[in-house]
């Protein structure tokens, strides 16, 4: 079991250790000794699946990009093994110049990736001066009107919601107000014989709740027939009144 | 060495200016022309280099700045700490290296010569300001097009895009076909 995980994690670093089958391609090559011009493609197809293999085994995530190069590198080697047709005006393809085409742009590239990191290595010891800032951090750079990109605006958006999340938060305590103690209130506000309007009940600036239950408790009242209201027009002011009935109920 | 006027009218501005000065800015502000201006960048890195000063001007992106010495790298970082991004992977200079000489290029066309996903490599360099999207591909879906920016060729020192490594070479290898490819490297500077 030890040996297993052991193993594994060494046959992992080995399949990070390249970027893609193009990189393991030419790594291949270069072991061997191949020429890239003159690649013997049976093996090379062997030896690649044979990679793929142990990665599998081992139960590793293999890219697709490397099942591509596999089954590319398998079809080469097939047609390689069979006897060629070929009819007569008919152009001799060979099906390994896009692949070699392909290694070499990608050998080239991965050597500039080379010349660019020792310029980063020389460059980053290197300061100018002014602007590092904009340089080495990530702090917000001026954005002029209409050069935003999309990932500027998303970067805006993020420290936005970061900054949110350090806000002072606040605990609210919610205060209930059943209709009962609505309607003990009322008992000594609503005088007898006199008119209070609702909106005196509920106070000033009252809150959402409050406004709530005492409406729900007034309609209460007017279904038991304590209370009658009058209301001139719409949204004006309601005026409440006892009835009779509230002592007799009560 | 007393330096003249010239030279220290060219250093201050080198010094204020937030952005690389270019040759053409320095004639403009002192006034006079491009060979003098280059005369006194020559004066004034032979001043500093005979005073011993810890800085240089050095033509990077399109423009001069002064810059420290490789020296004093360490020293000086120290002042960055915390806030200095880490080095590029491997992809990520790959993805680099491509974008810089195929530019404008799509996402397919960076990962058809690097055979492989470069989603997160495009991610990286679009988050460290080294690519920007520069527009869309007139083709059905429209990809997004990458180049480079001046934050590019300042991390990498390069004074402009025609001072990439090998820039000629790779730029007659990129419109090549396979064929050509093989006949050049074959017969002309074949390993």
């Amino acid at each position: 079991m030890k040996e297993q995980s052991f193993l594994s994690s060494s046959c992992r670093i080995e399949l990070d250790a390249f970027e893609g089958p193009l990189d393991l391609l030419l790594y291949l090559l270069r072991r061997d000794e191949i020429d890239i011009y003159d690649i013997p493609v049976a093996h090379v197809a062997d030896q690649f699946l044979k990679y793929i293999r142990r990665a599998r085994e081992l139960d590793l995530d293999i890219a697709s990009e490397y099942l591509v190069m596999a089954a590319t590198l398998t079809k080469m080697k097939s047609k390689s093994l069979l006897p060629s047709h070929r009819y007569d005006g008919e152009e001799e393809v060979d099906p390994g110049a896009a692949l070699r085409r392909q290694l070499i742009l990608y050998r080239t590239f991965r050597e500039i990736a080379e010349e660019l990191q020792r310029s980063e290595e020389t460059w980053t010891e290197i300061y100018t001066s002014p602007g590092e800032r904009d340089r080495w951090s990530c702090d917000s750079i001026e954005i002029e009107p209409g050069q935003a990109s999309l990932l500027d605006l998303l970067k805006a958006l993020n420290s936005l919601s970061e900054g949110e999340a350090e806000l002072p938060s606040q605990r609210i305590q919610r205060t209930l107000l059943t209709i009962s103690e609505c309607i003990n209130t009322l008992e000594t506000r609503i005088v007898p014989g006199k008119t209070i309007s609702f909106r005196e009940i509920i106070g000033p600036e009252p809150a959402r709740s409050r406004i709530v239950s005492y409406f729900i408790t007034i309609l209460e009242l007017i279904r038991r027939g304590w209370i009658c209201c009058h209301q001139a027009y719409p949204f004006s002011e309601i005026e409440l009144q006892r009835t009779e009935r509230w002592n007799v109920d009560s | 060495m007393i330096l003249d006027r010239l030279a220290r009218e060219v250093e201050a501005l080198i010094f204020a200016s937030d952005e690389p000065l270019s040759i053409q800015q320095l004639c403009e502000y002192t006034g006079s022309g491009e060979d003098s201006i280059h005369q006194a960048l020559d004066r004034l890195n032979k001043a500093f280099l005979d005073q011993q000063h810890a800085l240089t001007i050095i033509e990077v992106a399109g423009g001069f700045r002064i810059a420290t010495d490789r020296e004093f790298g360490d020293v000086v970082s120290q002042l960055f700490e915390g806030r200095k991004l880490g080095k590029l992977s491997r992809a990520a200079l790959e993805t680099m290296a491509v974008i810089a000489y195929s530019q404008p290029c799509t996402r397919i066309s960076i990962e058809s010569i690097r055979g492989v996903n470069c989603d997160s490599a495009i991610r990286t360099l679009l988050e460290r300001d080294m690519i920007r999207i520069s527009g869309r591909m007139e083709t059905p879906g429209r990809p997004l097009l990458y180049s480079t920016t001046r934050a590019f060729l300042e991390y990498f020192g390069l004074s402009n895009l025609d001072h990439l490594p090998r820039f000629d070479e790779i730029e007659e290898l990129l419109g090549m076909s396979s064929s050509e490819i093989e006949e050049r490297d074959l017969f002309g500077s074949g390993e």
